[in-house]
């Protein structure tokens, strides 16, 4: 019995060391990416987030520059703010497909596709989560990007009359259009399985009640039961955004990878924060200043800070949701 | 049932790892048997460039029949990670489109850039309306006004001038550029770089560059991206790397002649790219880190480079040194690895005679 | 039973009623048939990614691939097969102790504020870009701990990445368990590592199986933050966990379909097909599973 206890206490020593690692893996990757990226804010300060030019300036020149006691290959300079429009309405494009589909599509889960048919469906959307970024990516520069030059583009830019950024040319297929459909289609899985199990909880008595005072089946849906799950599903929203904000390998393969411009229409070529450290570390290597390093380091620091922002607002969402619906989960 | 089915899982998750880890000891006891037997086994690490990736992707396995003792192990990261994991000494041999910067060759003294083959790269257009069997002719300094933005037009007056005879469309020239650093890169604005003085001076030349911002160039990701994304844009204008020559041209486009410095228009193939490697022999220093681009000759295609392999000449162990030098040797050799058999696959041309010596000195110092 | 049920009917803004309730009718099957059309369609597009990656996977499929290492352009995936498996089963060993003890310290132990935090932390953890994980596997693990491009690399970052999806998921099915079985196997006089082996695990298994197959796939998945960890081999593993790269599936997907030759294009393509398939059987066992724990309860 004695040393059942002490197994006992041995375990629950364990159990709290493991309990808090990831609070030390985080710390571990938040100091030594902040320490990585310092040197790359001395040098550019605030002008990082609102220039358009990155350069890493010329390593092959015999020189280099000191700048704010920084130093650098000259003609370096590091503006990441196309990477963050690119990054910001990409992931917006991907919320504003997938959201009305993700919550229709549950809605139709939920209420009106039989059981017996949904043991086969839900799995199958649920499928779309475990497919890996680079078949995203293989899918997109196969199927959509072709699709989106010849067919969805010359279509949507004949509205572009009407609709300001519709408009211009399609271009390749490969751009703005083409990452926020792969995007969409990553994170319709995440914001469905939430909403459809949100959903399942609200009690039949208040759309009942509602049905009983003359609402459509349809408004009950949208007026009684969507509005009591709704801040859990706004958190699911966030979720599969910051989903959408971190993507690295699709959006690579699909995004045209643009530099120094900002998107002009619906069309365009962008890069994302994600994408831009994962195409630029190779060259960055050979920069005997290091700096260029120091500056994906700080684009890193970025989407860091950005993804804790969106995964603290999604977690208050949920959890407030789930309240109520008055379920904890 | 639910219990059965619990231990069912249970049962698979196990299986899967078991299956795992025997496969792996499978797997390996063979090469610690056959390590007890035969001579010790060197494993040899190249990783870099993606353009000589496919050059050591058909080494491998025939240097295997040569040196069965030796493993190695190429992979495609980039030129930039070959050069610093060779540095580093993560890797025995880095694979590098550009030679090493002078700053890193200031702080790693014992770094070796070692000419491995010559390879080149051609401009490829995509233009409805001309036949396939006229070539456009291109200069570099036109290539940098159409990359910054200042030719907009395929009939600009400097384009006709030097193609009398082909109807221009008057349609916007769409650049695209590689968005990863690339050797690629590197050589068409080393060209830029040196037949344009305004590119000089704002851009310059490296694996990456601050590409300026013309409406509606594109970016695209790797040489297959670029061809990709060439086929699918209309009046588009790019720079290929010549391993994917063939690929290219089954996608319907063009290939462009480019103007030497001594004036010529010229396409790339055998004659022409030997021809720009021969004649700038004299030019190459005894590091042989030089650009190749744009060089003298009348015969010469104006864009080919050295593909380098970055080597520590200090290895960790004279086994290892040796191996290095041995299987570097054999790559440089006309009867090894720059065997016509290898070089056509990928395009690539082998060292000329007289360059083959100065890398052969060099492989040379690589000591243990 | 619940008490702000009654309020949330009262605040529901009923549309007036007056207005034709034919058109109304009208509107609600309308809608009902675009939430159809909006499901079908994300049916016909998860059919369509699947049929782009078999019809052109299934060309290259053969035995061969499973049988013959990489070599050159073409060759087989054996060697990305063992890779992947190597490097999942390593980064499991690592993410699954940590993850499944901390999972159960914070549902049963923790008090509040810190059981709080670690959910918190581990859901940012889970945000993190891969890409930023790969950076810091790159710049700490090979080059400041010196491992180089190697297996114990690949598989710590992947580790980080699966880490907080098994907290979460222990956490979660530990505390949908009632609270009254613990305590009343504690009150019995069990020791409570004794209580969770008789009671607690049994209930809690199947969700902690179904979060480990989970992390499994997203491990299977992942490329960027193995590109510059992990490296690549066209050999197949060995024992040493450090300085030797190793091979793995998406590696094949991402920089075969970048080279000029239609072989290592298909090679590419059956690396697709053969994730999938893996992904697919994941899948179906996660399916089971749940299945078999929403029975329980």
């Amino acid at each position: 019995m004695r040393s059942a206890r002490i197994r006992s206490r041995i375990f629950k020593v364990a159990a709290g060391v493991s309990a808090v690692s990831p609070l030390f893996v985080l710390l571990f990757l938040a100091i030594v990416l902040i320490n990585d990226a310092w040197p790359a804010f001395r040098f550019q300060g605030f002008s990082f987030y609102s220039g358009i030019t990155w350069n890493m300036g010329n390593m092959y020149a015999n020189n280099t520059i000191i700048h704010n006691g920084v130093q650098g290959s000259p003609g370096a300079t590091f503006g990441i703010l196309p990477f963050i429009v690119g990054t910001l309405a990409s992931s917006l494009i991907a919320i504003i497909i997938a959201v009305p589909i993700s919550l229709l599509s549950a809605f139709a889960l939920v209420y009106k596709v039989p059981p017996s048919l949904v043991k086969w469906i839900s799995p199958i959307v649920e499928l779309l989560a475990g497919i890996p970024s680079v078949v995203y990516g293989l899918w997109g520069i196969l199927v959509l990007a072709p699709a989106i030059a010849n067919l969805i583009g010359p279509w949507l830019s004949h509205l572009g009359h009407f609709i300001p950024y519709l408009a211009g040319p399609v271009g390749s297929g490969f751009g703005l259009l083409t990452s926020g459909i792969v995007l969409a289609v990553m994170i319709i899985p995440i914001i469905t399985a939430t909403s459809r199990d949100l959903l399942m909880q609200v009690p039949h008595l208040p759309i009942e009640g509602a049905r009983a005072l003359g609402m459509t089946s349809f408004e009950s849906v949208r007026h009684v039961a969507m509005p009591l799950a709704r801040r859990g599903i706004i958190g699911a929203v966030i979720l599969g955004w910051g989903r959408a904000l971190g993507e690295t390998m699709a959006v690579l393969m699909v995004s045209g990878n643009a530099m120094n411009y900002l998107p002009a229409n619906l069309y365009s070529p962008i890069s994302t924060m994600a994408s831009t450290i994962a195409s630029l570390l190779d060259s960055a290597m050979t920069d005997y200043t290091m700096l260029s390093i120091h500056a994906l380091a700080l684009i890193a620091v970025t989407l860091l800070l950005i993804s804790m922002i969106t995964n603290l607002f999604a977690r208050l969402l949920v959890q407030v949701g789930r309240r109520d619906i008055g379920t904890e989960v | 049932m639910t219990n059965k089915f619990k231990k069912a899982s249970i049962m698979t998750i196990t299986a899967l790892i078991g299956a795992g880890a025997l496969s792996a000891s499978v797997t390996m006891v063979p090469a610690f048997a056959k390590s007890h037997r035969a001579a010790p086994v060197v494993k040899l690490q190249e990783t870099g460039s993606t353009l000589l990736y496919p050059l050591f992707q058909l080494w491998v396995p025939a240097y295997k029949n040569v040196a069965p003792n030796v493993q190695i192990t190429p992979s495609g990261t980039g030129s930039g990670t070959g050069i610093q994991q060779a540095t580093d000494g993560t890797v025995q041999i880095g694979a590098s489109d550009a030679y090493m910067n002078n700053h890193l060759i200031q702080q790693n003294p014992g770094m070796l850039n070692i000419p491995l083959a010559i390879s080149a790269q051609q401009i490829m257009y995509n233009l409805p309306g001309v036949s396939k069997n006229v070539h456009l002719k291109l200069t570099g300094n036109i290539l940098a006004q159409i990359y910054t933005g200042k030719i907009r037009y395929w009939n600009d007056p400097q384009i006709a001038k030097i193609n009398k005879g082909v109807k221009l469309p008057h349609a916007a020239i769409v650049p695209i550029h590689r968005t990863d650093g690339s050797g690629d890169t590197f050589l068409f604005t080393t060209l830029l770089t040196d037949t344009n003085q305004a590119w000089a001076n704002s851009i310059s030349y490296n694996t990456s560059v601050s590409w300026p911002s013309v409406s509606g160039a594109l970016g695209a990701n790797g040489n297959n991206g670029v061809v990709q994304t060439a086929e699918q844009t209309k009046y588009s204008v790019a720079y290929v790397g010549i391993s994917w020559l063939d690929k290219g041209l089954q996608g319907g486009l063009g290939e462009a002649m480019i103007q030497n410095r001594a004036g010529k228009f010229l396409l790339p193939n055998n004659a022409t790219i030997s021809a720009a490697a021969n004649a700038q022999v004299g030019k190459t220093p005894k590091n042989e880190r030089v650009s190749l681009i744009y060089g003298p000759g009348s015969n010469s295609y104006p864009i080919i480079n050295y593909e380098y392999a970055i080597v520590n000449e200090k290895q960790s162990s004279p086994t290892v040194a040796a191996a290095v030098k041995n299987m570097l040797l054999w790559a440089i050799s006309p009867t090894g690895g720059n065997k016509s058999t290898f070089m056509t696959k990928v395009h690539f041309l082998p060292l000329p005679k007289s360059i083959a010596p100065l890398s052969k000195a060099q492989i040379n110092k690589i000591h243990g | 039973m619940n008490p702000q049920m009654n309020s949330s009917i009262s605040d529901v803004v009923l549309p007036s009623m007056e207005i034709n309730s034919q058109r109304r009718r009208l509107k609600s099957i309308a809608l009902w048939g675009v939430s159809m059309a909006s499901l079908l369609l994300v049916v016909l597009i998860v059919f369509d990614i699947l049929f782009s990656v078999v019809s052109r996977g299934v060309p290259g499929l053969n035995w061969s691939v499973f049988t013959t290492q990489t070599s050159g352009i073409a060759g087989g995936l054996q060697n990305a097969i063992l890779g992947t498996l190597m490097l999942i089963v390593i980064s499991m060993v690592i993410s699954a102790p940590l993850g499944i003890l901390g999972g159960i310290y914070i549902a049963l132990f923790a008090d509040s504020r810190l059981a709080a935090l670690v959910r918190f932390l581990s859901e940012v953890l889970a945000g993190v870009p891969s890409i930023v994980i790969g950076y810091f596997g790159y710049m700490v693990l090979v080059l400041q701990f010196k491992m180089g491009f190697s297996a114990l690399a690949g598989s710590l970052s992947l580790a980080i990445i699966t880490l907080p999806y098994i907290v979460r998921t222990t956490d979660a099915s530990f505390r949908q368990i009632p609270s009254q079985y613990f305590e009343g196997a504690i009150a019995l006089g069990l020791t409570p590592l004794m209580a969770l082996r008789t009671v607690l695990m049994r209930l809690a298994l199947p969700g902690v199986l179904t979060g480990l197959l989970l992390a499994l796939s997203i491990a299977l998945g992942e490329t960027a933050p193995l590109i510059f960890t992990a490296g690549w081999s066209n050999f197949n593993p060995n024992l040493q966990l450090v300085k030797n790269p190793v091979a793995y599936l998406t590696y094949v997907v991402w920089t075969y379909l970048n080279e000029p030759y239609k072989a290592a294009h298909q090679l590419a393509y059956t690396a697709a097909l053969l994730l999938v398939i893996i992904v697919l059987i994941l899948h179906v066992l996660v399916r089971m599973l749940q299945r078999s724990s929403t029975k329980q309860a």
